[in-house]
């Protein structure tokens, strides 16, 4: 069953049947960016609101991109250096965005289940757009959807997903080995011994090194960020003997090649950390798909959300 | 006040014995004159009806905040007062960490003066090791202990300096005052917010992981055993902590340790939605550490019970996220009940342990008197009526700050009486024969 729910938190709010509806939404909208005119009426009068209490390019702009092509209204709050400073919290500025009548609050905060928070205290559908090492659902969504593209289907049974790299403070780890495990793939993870915790869930296996990973044979290579931002210790001795141990250097890449291994990353790039310069032209390469399927799926997740405030319609 | 009380057909407890023995009990002047099988009552003479009620002595607290001075939007020593009794608690200990933080004999002075006007049960003052709580020098330990207090503590946050950890042992010892440790390695914490695990992977929350209490207990252990001085470790939770606790106190060393109710009965896959009222320090552990430190507490590792009663406004917990929420929960209104409802309902324990371990231990390791149900014995008695229930809704608790995990929740039993001395606290009572 598939029922449209209000806020989009974590996709362990979704069954399989929810997160195929959601995906199948996306798929019209692929279609629509090929045409000359990329926009449909379907949420006019509709307002987005964006609430980015950390720095942002590419989910802001995706999701001000997929309220444009909606027709919905949009606004960002530039939070980060307005009235949190002078001792707001995030329940009053919510507040606020009630009082302007948003139907749609997009937040991505530092801390995990702010957006359960304001969930809680709005009738806008709250769509988490990344809390701390929480979650990152709309992440998840998009790269679900960039391997429907690549496979062909939804069933990703079979298959198999290596991630490599900062499992502990990823958000985007926990939110896209979930999806991907629920869509009947197998994920496994390779990164530094301080960066791979033994929390995590038990079915994701964890490999000493490239070597034994590739002889795994994934499907799908997923690089994740370095989150050098994130790290207020040291979890590794330099970027240098990251991209060593476990960036995907020239040698590792030509492997990677040879087998017609998917690579994916969740974007920003650090160049020459994770990933050497030359894998960003590789055929097999998706980041670039996975910023354009971004905005398609952030298209299906509003469309398919409902928020509370529009039963005041009667 | 009546002058004369006579409880029919109580089920007395005591630390002695696992069997509840059915007497009469006749308090007179605060206090009680006769325990015996049928006493008959004379003029005027107050009756309760106490069949199939348990009669303990009154319970004690030795870990409670009452955030007076300076925190009073919390709770203030009156309404702590209130919420213990509301629980069956007739005596507690305030942890130093106010604001200004108790760190000197003028200060310990000024808060005992306000207990003698606002406190209606026993109220006992704990001082900080290091001024401030700092943990850079050490606090006017004599001058507090000649102002009253009963035990030194920087709770809240451990003395990092193991140094300064040492010299302060060395120096509370000549003044028999016990050295209470909140271990936590800072270090290890971070910026953790609850246990370091499997649920604070799937919640993104950064963790606490059990080695940074561990280590600290080992730590302090060691320094405690080198000089002698009585070491006091403040809620434990984990299994490994509690076995070097037991393996010190094989070896002789001076120490006594508490463990919370909470921390039994919780663990931290009861963290669900990010509930903040199962947030606080040292956070709730695992689901085998609850059943290790039920058996630590069954064997005898735990001294005390003692529920780190910390309240919060509705604002602090409430209006904020997980990791940003202040630690702490309440407790001196649930532990009775919940320890009722968890464990001696379920022929887990007997009242002898909660007797033991949350009255007359208590105030054992602190030196001070000892209540009972005896003869002789001061008037500081708790009728629990096991039959009732009680809803721990926001109206009926005194505490200021509604943060606790059974808010709202039923549990077994009910505190029926409470009587301190010549003063009937509480009387909920109504088998007035």
């Amino acid at each position: 069953m598939s029922e449209p729910h209000k806020d989009l938190l974590q996709i362990e709010d979704l069954n399989k049947d929810e997160i195929e509806s959601i995906l199948a939404a996306a798929q019209p909208f692929k279609e629509l960016f090929k045409r000359s005119v990329k926009k449909v009426p379907t949420l006019q009068g509709k307002t987005v609101l964006s609430l980015f209490y950390e720095p942002s390019t590419r989910t802001s702009s995706s999701f001000e991109v997929a309220a444009n092509r909606l027709s919905a209204d949009f606004t960002s709050l530039a939070v980060a250096s307005s009235s949190v400073v002078k001792g707001e919290t995030v329940l009053d500025t919510v507040d606020t965005l009630g009082a302007m009548r948003a139907d749609y609050i997009v937040i991505r905060h530092k801390k995990a289940g702010i957006p359960n928070l304001v969930a809680e205290h709005t009738d806008a559908s709250v769509i988490n757009a990344g809390d701390g090492f929480h979650a990152h659902p709309t992440q998840a969504l998009l790269d679900a959807s960039t391997l429907y593209d690549v496979f062909g289907k939804l069933d990703f049974s079979g298959k198999k997903i290596l991630i490599v790299g900062d499992i502990l403070h990823s958000r985007v780890a926990r939110s896209t080995s979930r999806i991907m495990t629920m869509l009947g793939a197998e994920v496994r993870v390779l990164g530094p011994g301080t960066l791979v915790p033994p929390g995590r869930p038990d079915k994701m296996k964890k490999f000493k090194n490239y070597e034994e990973a590739m002889d795994w044979k994934p499907d799908v290579v997923y690089l994740l960020r370095v989150q050098f931002e994130r790290q207020g210790e040291q979890f590794f001795p330099s970027s240098g003997e990251y991209h060593s141990v476990y960036g995907l250097n020239e040698e590792r890449f030509n492997k990677i090649k040879d087998e017609g291994v998917w690579v994916m990353h969740p974007g920003p790039v650090n160049r020459g950390v994770e990933l050497a310069d030359s894998v960003t032209t590789y055929d097999r390469c998706l980041i670039n798909r996975q910023v354009e399927n971004g905005i398609a799926t952030r298209m299906a997740v509003l469309y398919w959300l409902k928020p509370q405030t529009f039963q005041q319609d009667g | 006040m009546d002058d004369l009380i006579l409880l029919k057909q109580a089920s007395v407890a005591s630390e002695d014995s696992t069997d509840l023995f059915e007497n009469d009990v006749l308090v007179e002047n605060g206090v009680i004159k006769a325990v015996s099988s049928s006493l008959n009552a004379s003029d005027g003479t107050r009756v309760i009806d106490a069949k199939g009620k348990v009669l303990l002595p009154g319970l004690f607290d030795v870990h409670v905040h009452v955030r007076e001075p300076g925190q009073t939007s919390k709770e203030t020593i009156r309404t702590g007062s209130e919420a213990a009794i509301n629980g069956g608690v007739t005596g507690i200990v305030a942890m130093p960490n106010t604001v200004p933080a108790i760190d000197n004999g003028g200060m310990v002075r000024s808060v005992l003066e306000i207990a003698g006007r606002d406190s209606r049960v026993e109220f006992f003052t704990t001082g900080c090791i290091t001024k401030d709580r700092k943990g850079k020098e050490m606090a006017a330990i004599g001058g507090m202990k000649e102002a009253g207090v009963v035990m030194i503590t920087d709770d809240g946050s451990p003395v990092e300096n193991p140094q300064l950890l040492r010299r302060a042992m060395e120096y509370a010892r000549e003044f028999d005052l016990p050295l209470a440790s909140h271990c936590e390695t800072m270090h290890l914490s971070g910026a953790g917010a609850m246990n370091e695990g499997k649920r604070s992977y799937k919640l993104g929350v950064p963790g606490i992981p059990s080695i940074s209490e561990e280590v600290c207990i080992a730590r302090d252990i060691q320094i405690a055993a080198y000089t002698g001085a009585h070491l006091h470790l403040q809620h434990v939770t984990t299994a490994r902590g509690m076995e070097l606790i037991r393996r010190a106190k094989n070896d002789g060393v001076k120490i006594t340790c508490e463990v919370a109710p909470h921390h039994l009965i919780f663990n931290e896959n009861d963290i669900v939605n990010y509930d903040t009222y199962f947030k606080m320090n040292p956070p709730l552990r695992t689901e085998e550490d609850n059943e290790k430190l039920l058996e630590g507490l069954i064997e005898g590792v735990f001294d005390v019970i003692a529920t780190d009663h910390a309240p919060h406004t509705e604002f602090e917990k409430k209006q904020q996220d997980f990791e940003t929420a202040p630690f702490g929960i309440t407790g001196l209104e649930t532990a009775l009940p919940s320890l009722y409802h968890h464990y001696i309902k379920e022929g887990k324990f007997g009242w002898d342990l909660l007797v033991k371990r949350y009255a007359a231990e208590p105030r054992r390791i602190l030196n001070l008197d000892q209540v009972s149900v005896k003869e002789g014995s001061r008037a500081e008695l708790v009728l629990f009526d096991p039959q009732a229930t009680t809803t721990f809704s926001q109206e009926f608790m005194k505490s200021k700050s509604p943060n606790t995990p059974f808010l709202d929740k039923e549990l077994q039993g009910s505190v029926d009486l409470v009587v301190n001395g010549e003063e009937v606290l509480l009387d909920r009572s109504d088998g007035a024969a």
